[in-house]
């Protein structure tokens, strides 16, 4: 596939991510065009529609990305958000879904250089990983 | 839908898209022309939709402000969307310039085509295909925006003080020079906590006519949020009192580790083994220190470090204290032999190598140990040559470490605010937010918060007030968060897992009707309720997965 570009969603906490993906900004460091931000105020709040719905809707890879543990703007909901993700993660298996596609990772307002490590690092994932089968099933 | 004077207006949103060319900075990458080419030409996408796009110089600029708030009247804009830089910078900015109009503030939204575009996506095609979708998604989503509307809440500028210590009192103290009205709680029968010596703001304190001292009581309930709440008092002889202030102040101090918890010190009651802060207060109450038969010691050894790899931390304080206090006992009875057995001293700040210099010159033996140990009125001191030695005092001080107050826990509970991996009060954050925690208007001071010395207390008390003064202003109302969850009570089951999974205690059952509601002055719109809900209950505003959405299918189109 070698004019595959993936679409990609990373959802980011306000107070860590998001910040972090400024500071890559301003910092200019090269981020692939495929990977779009939304912004949330707290990764605790991705709850499993939003993840899924975002797959059928045609996303070939989503990101959720917010502070590291202990570091949460509300104090713990990043260990809520990482506790739904076990649960989606099996739950992706039984669609047929890799769960590869889902990842969920801490990135602190300080860690610009972290953010884009992060970011390409994942869309190449996503890029060898190939569309995401809800795309192409002819199930579906 | 693209023309004017349909007699339509009721059913026409006017949607203004305004490009913000940060001089070259987006103008430089993104052809901005392209991306109000591209929007338009498919703008009969949007039903019952009419846009307004433009691009601008700087739009932060005194000018640039002046320009769309002009642009919102003149074009009566019922949405706004401005493309420019990170919501970061100036989201409250363009806020700002949508409240001096008729439009909502919540019926505009800011796109990041700088951070996440021009600056960020090499090349400038590609660049700029990037900002139409983002632009394209916070169309679609600020049509999906709701208005939403400030309610300022009176306040009361008083506050609460938990704990009449060197930190409580000082608190009290800033607050009441602001002519405050302070409630002074102490659990004990008298002020001035565990801080050792007679501090002179205690007799300020007692006189203070905005101070109102409440001896042997505890806090015993408490609702509400900054600026209201109402607290509950209880007496140790049974009595309770309601009284409401603004904020509370925790400042209920500390305790020490039981120096027999290692394992490698042991004694029993009869033995002369006194813990630091102990002895610290004998010497400033009788001006020595005696056995119990009412002799004077010949001998007496300061042990530091005790109970420090228990609990897995240095106090920071107690090598300066220990070192003080032998240095004091050899001033008022220099033919007391003291020594004082540590393994590392840790004697930070200015004044540190100062205390140790005090201690050498007054005559305090100094031992450096790898490892103490104490069976009665025996040390076992393990030398750095390898060699040990035995060797008994007629007293002996341990320095135990500086461990969280008992009431810690419930009072934690109660507030709803964490502890940190050692069990003190956790701070909101360790750098921007030392003093607050995550409940607004509860703040920390003092060794409530971690060990420190009287000095730090007293700054942190004086943190805790500048937050109270300045938070809290007699006169002025506050604007609570408005970006909050509500409840469909339509489709709440009463389920209760929002109420357990809210660190802010923002949601309670009403058990008559079956369902939760919120508390929406306590909300901080986190969001964690609503993935919890297993109805889809709950909505959290501005934030609502209907909304989202509208982001991720146009960056899927």
């Amino acid at each position: 596939m070698p004019d595959f570009h993936p679409r990609i969603i990373g959802f980011l906490c306000n107070w860590c991510t998001y910040a972090a993906a400024d500071l890559a900004g301003s910092s200019k460091l090269e981020l692939p065009p495929e990977f779009t931000v939304i912004r949330v105020m707290c990764s605790s709040r991705i709850d499993h529609n939003l993840i899924l719905s975002t797959f059928y809707r045609g996303a070939d890879g989503i990101l959720v990305a917010g502070c590291h543990p202990g570091d949460c703007h509300y104090g713990e909901g990043n260990y809520y958000a990482r506790r739904r993700f076990a649960l989606l993660k099996k739950v992706m298996e039984t669609l047929d879904l890799e769960p590869e596609r889902l990842e969920l990772r801490w990135v602190s307002a300080a860690e610009g250089n972290r953010y884009a490590e992060v970011v390409n690092e994942f869309t190449d994932r996503i890029r060898k990983l190939g569309p995401s089968p809800i795309r192409t099933s002819t199930r579906l | 839908m693209s023309e004017t004077g349909t007699g339509k207006t009721e059913m026409t949103a006017r949607v203004g898209v305004y490009l913000c060319e940060c001089g070259p900075n987006i103008a430089g990458k993104i052809d901005l022309d392209k991306v109000m080419a591209d929007i338009l030409s498919e703008s009969d996408r949007y039903r019952n939709v009419e846009l307004v796009i433009r691009r601008y110089g700087f739009l932060c600029s005194g000018p640039g402000k002046q320009y769309l708030e002009d642009e919102i009247k003149e074009n009566g804009l019922t949405h706004l969307v401005v493309a420019a830089c990170s919501p970061r910078d100036h989201d409250s900015t363009f806020m700002g310039v949508c409240a001096r109009t008729d439009l909502n503030p919540y019926l505009y939204r800011i796109v990041n085509i700088r951070e996440q575009c021009s600056w960020v996506i090499t090349d400038p095609e590609e660049a700029t295909e990037r900002a139409a979708t983002y632009i394209r998604g916070s169309i679609s989503r600020v049509l999906r925006q709701s208005s939403l509307f400030e309610k300022p809440l009176e306040i009361n500028p008083d506050a609460v003080v938990i704990g009449g210590g060197a930190a409580g009192m000082e608190a009290a103290l800033a607050l009441s020079s602001d002519l405050r009205r302070v409630f002074l709680v102490e659990k004990s029968a008298s002020l001035g906590g565990g801080c050792g010596i007679t501090m002179p703001q205690e007799k300020a304190v007692i006189e203070d006519p905005n101070v109102d001292i409440y001896l042997e009581t505890q806090m015993s309930s408490v609702i509400g949020f900054l600026g209201n709440f109402e607290i509950g008092l209880k007496s140790a002889d049974g009595k309770d009192e309601e009284i409401t202030a603004g904020a509370i102040i925790l400042a209920i101090g500390s305790d020490y580790s039981d120096p027999q918890e290692s394992g490698r010190i042991s004694f029993s009651e009869s033995d002369e083994v006194h813990i630091l802060a102990e002895a610290e207060r004998t010497l400033e109450a009788a001006g020595d220190l005696k056995l119990r038969d009412g002799t004077m010691p010949e001998t007496i050894a300061v042990v530091h470090c005790v109970g420090r790899e228990e609990q897995g931390y240095c106090s920071g304080v107690c090598c300066s204290s220990s070192l003080k206090l032998a240095a004091a006992i050899r001033r008022l009875s220099p033919e007391t032999a003291v020594t004082s057995v540590y393994r590392d001293l840790c004697l930070p700040g200015a004044d540190g190598e100062n205390v140790l210099r005090m201690a050498r010159e007054s005559g305090v033996e100094l031992i450096r140990t790898k490892g103490t140990s104490l069976s009665g009125m025996e040390l076992d001191l393990e030398k750095m040559d390898g060699t040990s030695e035995k060797r008994s005092f007629d007293m002996i001080i341990p320095a135990a470490a500086i461990v969280p107050a008992a009431d810690t826990v419930s009072l934690a509970e109660m507030l709803r605010i964490p502890l940190d991996e050692h069990g003190f009060f956790k701070e909101a954050h360790r750098m921007t937010d030392p003093a607050g925690t995550t409940t607004e208007g509860v703040f920390i001071a003092g060794t409530a918060h971690g060990p420190m010395s009287v000095m730090s207390s007293m700054r942190f008390a004086r943190a805790c007030a500048g937050q109270v003064l300045t938070r809290l202003v007699p006169g002025e109302r506050i604007v609570p968060e408005v970006k909050v969850t509500e409840i469909l009570e339509a489709y709440c089951t009463g389920c209760g897992n929002c109420l357990d999974v809210c660190v802010y205690g923002a949601i309670y059952a009403d058990t008559d009707r079956g369902i939760s509601v919120v508390n929406e002055a306590v909300c901080r719109g986190c969001g964690n309720c609503f993935a919890s809900c297993p109805s889809g209950a709950l909505r959290t505003r501005h934030f609502t997965n209907e909304q989202i959405f509208r982001e991720v299918d146009e960056a899927l189109r």
